[in-house]
């Protein structure tokens, strides 16, 4: 047991296609991510300048801050392009009849 | 609630200045509009290449190497999109084309980078950008900086610094400790491809890149410090991104040169839209940012005004 529950976060319908969408949960702003690949999430400040990735590009994996453009892998947090050097803190995501949930 | 910090991105959609579509329609990278971009480039650095070749013997070439110098100091404005990935879509491009700019105009890519997040962060602060242009405040002062003398002393000095693996402590603050030997590593070997070339150009016997490339990037810059004041210079030192920061409406040759950097107010307030979306995001956001419809020269008459007005 990891102690985290499934949460659904967002309709999968509701979420901005091949682009991040800003979703709100209790205190908890979060990053959610339609890609290529599936959906992914992230907290959804960036850990070097503290801006919102959800005002950022977002390029397949890649989610860029608006800020300074340094550049994280959805998939993994890890970064991809300065200033960002430390990984992103992503969540554990999935789809469940049309939901999109995150674990935490 | 948590809420990312207050950038002035955020506050223009909160003003509703700008919506998210528009934004996100703003924000599409392509490698398409750069490699048309950047071929016409290349073809106006042939262009003034020839020029310096078919006046070698005259006097003539001296504004030839000017032109041609004109060219080279704006790879800076390439390397600036390059620095904020928006040139291309794919990122390596990016990375590449900013580190052939760099070697170019001394400019090393990686600490370019660093150091210009820190001035999106601190925009005309004083004492905390550091890339600021401070203010003249006397005439001298004025036509010192356009000389290019003190911003060369502070170029070779930054990258001697770096090659000798030293920082600063302003660029402590900005470069995180991970990267201090990236950059130290990047300086070396940017003066190791120059030590190259001198000694292929010794050994050869053919010292052309002198008369193509370094006269006229000497002779270049004072034209690119010309412009680099009109982007805060005179603006006030705070932190209101409408008003610390001057766009300039210059003509399409102008545009050309700098990748449409003259819209700088606009970059300043969405650093992520690519250089060809800038007239666009002008359009959305020009009666909200201060706008100098008399382009450079119009900057540097309010300049010049403001250092008469100082003076009294």
């Amino acid at each position: 047991m990891s102690g985290k529950d499934w949460r659904d976060v967002i309709a999968v319908a509701d979420l901005e296609k091949n682009w991040v969408t800003r979703v709100e949960v209790g205190r908890r702003l979060i990053a959610v991510y339609d890609s290529p690949s599936g959906v992914y999430a992230s907290l959804a400040l960036c850990n070097h300048g503290g801006a919102d990735l959800c005002d950022g590009y977002f390029d397949g994996h890649v989610i860029e801050c608006p800020l300074h453009q340094g550049a994280f892998d959805v998939r993994d947090g890890r970064p991809v392009a300065a200033p960002a050097t430390r990984p992103m803190r992503v969540l554990e995501a999935r789809v469940e009849d049309g939901m999109v949930q995150v674990r935490m | 609630m948590t809420h990312g910090i207050v950038t002035p991105l955020t506050q223009a959609l909160a003003e509703g200045k700008l919506t998210r579509d528009e934004l996100k329609s703003f924000m599409q990278r392509s490698d398409g509009p750069a490699l048309r971009r950047l071929t016409l480039w290349v073809l106006v650095l042939a262009g003034t290449t020839t020029l310096i070749a078919l006046t070698w013997n005259s006097w003539l070439i001296w504004p030839a190497m000017f032109l041609q110098g004109i060219v080279l100091v704006h790879h800076f404005s390439l390397q600036h999109e390059c620095v904020h990935y928006t040139v291309f879509r794919t990122r390596k491009l990016n990375d590449i084309v900013g580190q052939i700019c760099g070697l170019i105009i001394l400019l090393p890519h990686r600490f370019f980078r660093y150091e210009h997040c820190d001035h999106h962060t601190h925009t005309q602060l004083t004492g905390q950008d550091p890339e600021q242009i401070p203010m003249p405040k006397t005439y001298g002062e004025y036509l010192l900086y356009l000389s290019a003398i003190p911003y060369w002393r502070a170029k070779f000095t930054e990258v001697l610094r770096h090659a000798s693996g030293r920082l600063s402590d302003v660029e402590k603050r900005f470069i995180p400790k991970e990267e201090h030997a990236a950059v130290y590593r990047d300086a070396r070997m940017m003066l190791g491809i120059y030590a190259v070339i001198f000694v292929a150009m010794a050994l050869t016997g053919w010292w052309g890149l002198i008369w193509y490339w370094i006269i006229p990037l000497f002779l270049g810059e004072p034209v690119m410090r010309f412009i680099r004041m009109t982007e805060h210079v005179g603006r006030p030192t705070v932190a209101q991104m409408s008003d610390n920061t001057r766009t300039n409406l210059v003509s399409a040759p102008w545009r050309f040169l700098c990748w449409n950097m003259n819209y700088h107010a606009e970059h300043h307030y969405v650093a992520s839209v690519p250089y060809h979306a800038l007239p666009r995001l002008h359009e959305k956001l020009r009666d909200h940012i201060h706008v100098e419809p008399r382009g450079y020269f119009g900057a540097h008459l309010d300049i010049l005004r403001q250092i008469r007005e100082a003076r009294g």
